[in-house]
C-alpha cells in the first residue's frame, strides 16, 4: 500500500481529482462568461453604430464627373479649412479612364460609409458614426495603430507622420482653418466639414443650400459638380440630383460598404462610341 | 536538487572559453544600439521609419506577428502538461512557458514603438470595442501576459538564490518578503489547470484572430480569405513547437544531459510534423481556392504584380509547400531518423514557415493595393524600404529576445520538481 503511494509519482497515470475538475470547470466558466460579456457589449455597441434612425438625416454628396474640370479647388479648400500639408490630403483629384480610354477627372473625399470597414476594425472606438452618418474621429483617443488606413478601400485615411504644419499656403487663398490641429501620431480624415454643418444648423441654416453651413470642397467647386445634402429628404438639393441624373455609382459597390457619396458617371462610359449626340 | 550543467565552451589551443559572459555582452551592444533608434522614434515619431500611408504596416508587424506565433508552444503544453498530466513532458513545458512569455514580451515590446501615440497603449483596456479584431487581441495579448507570468513566477521563484541566499539570512526583512510571495506562487501552482484552460481559450482566439486581421478586409484581394485564422492557429502551434524542439535540444540534450529523454524530443518533433502536414494540405487546398477554383481578377493582378518585384509565387511553392511537406514527414518520422543534427535542420523549416506567412501575408495586401477608380480598376505598386532605425529597434527586440532566453536557458531551475503539492 505504501509503495502505491510512491509509484503513483512518477508513472504517467493521470489522476484527476474532484478539486481539479472543480477547478477547470470554474476556469471555462469564467472564459465562457467573459465571452458572454462581450457579446452582450458587441450587441449593445453595434445598435450604436449608424443603425440609430435610418431614416434620420443622413447627409451624402454627389460629383458629377461630367462637371468636373480637375482644377483641384475642392483639394484647396479642404486644405484651407483643416490646414493640411501638400502630402495629407482629405480629398484627392486624379484623372482615370474608362473602358474606352477616355480620360476624366475623379474627386474622392472620405465615402462615409454606412458600413465603414475603418470603424468596425478601431480598436478603441476612436473612429464612429455620428447620428447623421457622418463618420468622424475622436483625435484624443485615437492610438495611431494604423488599422483604419490598412481597412480603408479608398486610401481616405492619413497618418500624422509629422508635427502639424504651422500654416498651409492656400490660407487665406482658398478659405481660412477652422478645425484645431491633429496631434502627431494620430490618424485623421475627412468630416465633411462637421464643424459647419452644426454650426449652420444651429442658426437655422440648411447644409447643401446656405454656403456657411456646407462643407468647403462642395462650396469652392467651380463648376458645381458637388452637391450636399440630406439623402433622406426628398426636397434636399443632392435627392433632386440623384432623381436629374440618369445613373449613379458608388466606388467599389461590391465590397458592400455602403458610401454617402454617390457619382455620376461620364457620359463616355455609357455611350457606345458610334453613338453621338443627345438621345 | 540540481542538475549537471555543461555549458558550452570554445576551445582555443589548450585554453577552453565559456564564451557565455561575451555573447551576453554582443547581446547588450545591441539592445544599447536599438535603445538608440527607440529613442529617435519616441521623440521625432513615426516619420524616422520607411512607413507610408500606402504601407502603414511593415517590418516592426511582421516581427511582431512572428513572436507572438513562435510563442506557441506555451498554450500547446500548457494543455499537455497541466491538463492531459503527461508527466513526461513537463520539464520541456516550463520552456515552452518561457518561451510564450518571452514571444509576447517582445511582440508588446515592439508594438509600442509601432502605434502612433505610444503612452495611449492602455486605451484598448479602457475603451472597448469589441468589432475589432484589433482590440480582442490586444485584449488576449495583455491577459495571456498575464497568465504566462503567473505560470512563469513559481518556475523562477524555485530558482535557489530565492530561497538560500546569504542576504535571507544575513536581512530577516528579505525573507519576510519572501515569505507571502512563495505562498503566492504555490497558489498559483495549484491553479495551473485552470491557467491552461484560459491560456488555451485565450491563445486560440488571438492566434486565429490575428490572421483574421487581415482576412475581413474584403478590400485587398489577397488578405481577404475564410481560412487564413486556421492557418495562423496551425502555423503558430507546428512552428512554435518546431522551435521549441530546436531550443530543448539546446538547452537539455547539451547542456544538462539526461535530464530530458530522448523520446520526449522525438515527440516534440513528431508534434511539430504533424501539425505542419495538416498546415501545408490546408495552404494547398487555399492557394487552390485562391487562385484557381474561385478566379479572381483583382488576385490574379495582386499576385501578378507582386511576381514582378519579388519572389512571391516561389516563396509560397518552395517555402510553404515543398520544403515544409517534406519537413513535415521527416519530423514525423523522427524516431526513424534518430539523427538530431538532421532534425535541427529540418526543424528550423516550420519556423521559418511560420515567419515567411506572416511576412507574405502583410505585405501582399499592402504593397500590391488595389485601386478605387470605378472602370478601370487596377492594382498599384507601393514600395517600402526600412530605414536603419527599424532595423536598429526590431534587432533591438531580437536581442532582449536572445538575451532573456540564453540568462533562462543558463539560470532556471529546469529540473526542481519538489512542488509543495506532490511531495
Amino acid at each position: 500500500m505504501q509503495n502505491r503511494d510512491e509509484n503513483t509519482k512518477d508513472t504517467e497515470q493521470s489522476s484527476v481529482s474532484r478539486r481539479d475538475v472543480l477547478k477547470i470547470a470554474g476556469g471555462l466558466a469564467a472564459t465562457l462568461g467573459l465571452t458572454q460579456f462581450i457579446s452582450i457589449k458587441s450587441l449593445a455597441s453595434s445598435l450604436e453604430a449608424g443603425s440609430v434612425n435610418p431614416d434620420g438625416v443622413k447627409w451624402g454628396m454627389l460629383i458629377d464627373i461630367n462637371k468636373c474640370i480637375g482644377c483641384n479647388y475642392c483639394t484647396y479648400a479642404c486644405q484651407a479649412v483643416n490646414n493640411l500639408a501638400d502630402d495629407m490630403l482629405y480629398n484627392v483629384v486624379t484623372t482615370e479612364t474608362t473602358q474606352s480610354g477616355t480620360e476624366f477627372f475623379l474627386s474622392r473625399p472620405c465615402m462615409q460609409c454606412a458600413e465603414a470597414p475603418c470603424v468596425h476594425v478601431c480598436p478603441v472606438e476612436a473612429t464612429y458614426y455620428r447620428e447623421d452618418g457622418i463618420v468622424i474621429m475622436d483625435y484624443d483617443r485615437c492610438i495611431g495603430c494604423r488599422y483604419c488606413q490598412v481597412a480603408c478601400p479608398y486610401d481616405a485615411r492619413v497618418f500624422n507622420w509629422r508635427e502639424p504644419i504651422e500654416k498651409s499656403d492656400l490660407i487665406p487663398t482658398f478659405g481660412v482653418q477652422e478645425v484645431p490641429n491633429r496631434q502627431r501620431g494620430v490618424v485623421e480624415k475627412c468630416h465633411f466639414c462637421s464643424h459647419r454643418i452644426d454650426d449652420g444648423l444651429q442658426r437655422g441654416l440648411e447644409p447643401g443650400v446656405h454656403p456657411q453651413a456646407t462643407p468647403a470642397c462642395v462650396v469652392a467647386c467651380p463648376t458645381g459638380a458637388r452637391v450636399f445634402g440630406d439623402l433622406n429628404s426628398p426636397t434636399s438639393p443632392i435627392s433632386k440630383a440623384r432623381d436629374d441624373a440618369r445613373v449613379t455609382l458608388r466606388l467599389r459597390e461590391e465590397l458592400s460598404t455602403e458610401p454617402r457619396v454617390y457619382y455620376v458617371p461620364p457620359d463616355s462610359a455609357y455611350k457606345p462610341p458610334f453613338q453621338t449626340g443627345e438621345e | 536538487m540540481q542538475a549537471i550543467v555543461n555549458y558550452p565552451k570554445v576551445r582555443i589551443g589548450k585554453y577552453s572559453i565559456d564564451i557565455f559572459p561575451y555573447w551576453i555582452g554582443l547581446l547588450l551592444v545591441g539592445i544599447a544600439f536599438g535603445l538608440v533608434g527607440a529613442f529617435i522614434v519616441l521623440t521625432q515619431g513615426l516619420q524616422v521609419t520607411g512607413l507610408s500611408n500606402k504601407v502603414p504596416w511593415a517590418l516592426w508587424i511582421s516581427i511582431d506577428l512572428s513572436s507572438i506565433a513562435l510563442g506557441g508552444s506555451a498554450f500547446v503544453f500548457g494543455v499537455i502538461v497541466h491538463l492531459l498530466r503527461i508527466k513526461r513532458f513537463e520539464v520541456v513545458g516550463r520552456l515552452a512557458i518561457l518561451l510564450g512569455f518571452l514571444g509576447y514580451s517582445t511582440a508588446g515590446m515592439v508594438l509600442l514603438f509601432d502605434l502612433g501615440k505610444p503612452f495611449r497603449f492602455w486605451h484598448p483596456i479602457v475603451y472597448w470595442q469589441p468589432h475589432s479584431l484589433l482590440w480582442e487581441i490586444t485584449m488576449c495579448v495583455v491577459l495571456y501576459l498575464s497568465v504566462l507570468m503567473a505560470e512563469m513566477l513559481p518556475i523562477v521563484l524555485e530558482h535557489p538564490a530565492f530561497s538560500n541566499h546569504p542576504w535571507l539570512t544575513r536581512f530577516p526583512v528579505l525573507e519576510k518578503l519572501m515569505k507571502p510571495v512563495r505562498r503566492f506562487s504555490h497558489w498559483l501552482h495549484g491553479f495551473s489547470p485552470v491557467l491552461a484552460v484560459i491560456g488555451l481559450t485565450l491563445s486560440l482566439l488571438h492566434q486565429a484572430s490575428l490572421g483574421a486581421t487581415y482576412s475581413v478586409l474584403s478590400g485587398r484581394g489577397l488578405w481577404f480569405n475564410q481560412s487564413a485564422p486556421v492557418q495562423f492557429v496551425l502555423s503558430a502551434m507546428g512552428g512554435g513547437v518546431a522551435l521549441l524542439f530546436i531550443l530543448s535540444i539546446i538547452v537539455f540534450r547539451i547542456t544538462r544531459p539526461g535530464l530530458v529523454k530522448d523520446g520526449v524530443f522525438y515527440d516534440l518533433a513528431r508534434i511539430s510534423g504533424a501539425v505542419t502536414l495538416l498546415l501545408t494540405y490546408l495552404r494547398v487546398w487555399d492557394f487552390a481556392v485562391t487562385n484557381y477554383y474561385s478566379f479572381d481578377r483583382e488576385i490574379a493582378l495582386q499576385t501578378q504584380v507582386l511576381n514582378t518585384i519579388a519572389p512571391y509565387s516561389l516563396t509560397f511553392w518552395l517555402g510553404q509547400a515543398i520544403l515544409p511537406a517534406i519537413a513535415g514527414a521527416m519530423l514525423l518520422a523522427a524516431k526513424r531518423i534518430r539523427s538530431f543534427r538532421v532534425l535541427l535542420v529540418v526543424a528550423t523549416v516550420p519556423v521559418l514557415n511560420a515567419i515567411l506567412m506572416r511576412w507574405n501575408y502583410n505585405f501582399s495586401g499592402l504593397i500590391a493595393s488595389i485601386s478605387y477608380d470605378p472602370f478601370t480598376p487596377s492594382v498599384i505598386l507601393n514600395s517600402y524600404t526600412p530605414t536603419w532605425i527599424e532595423f536598429a529597434v526590431g534587432g533591438m527586440v531580437i536581442c532582449y529576445w536572445l538575451l532573456m532566453f540564453s540568462l533562462a536557458a543558463r539560470y532556471l531551475p529546469f529540473h526542481a520538481t519538489d512542488h509543495p503539492k506532490h511531495s
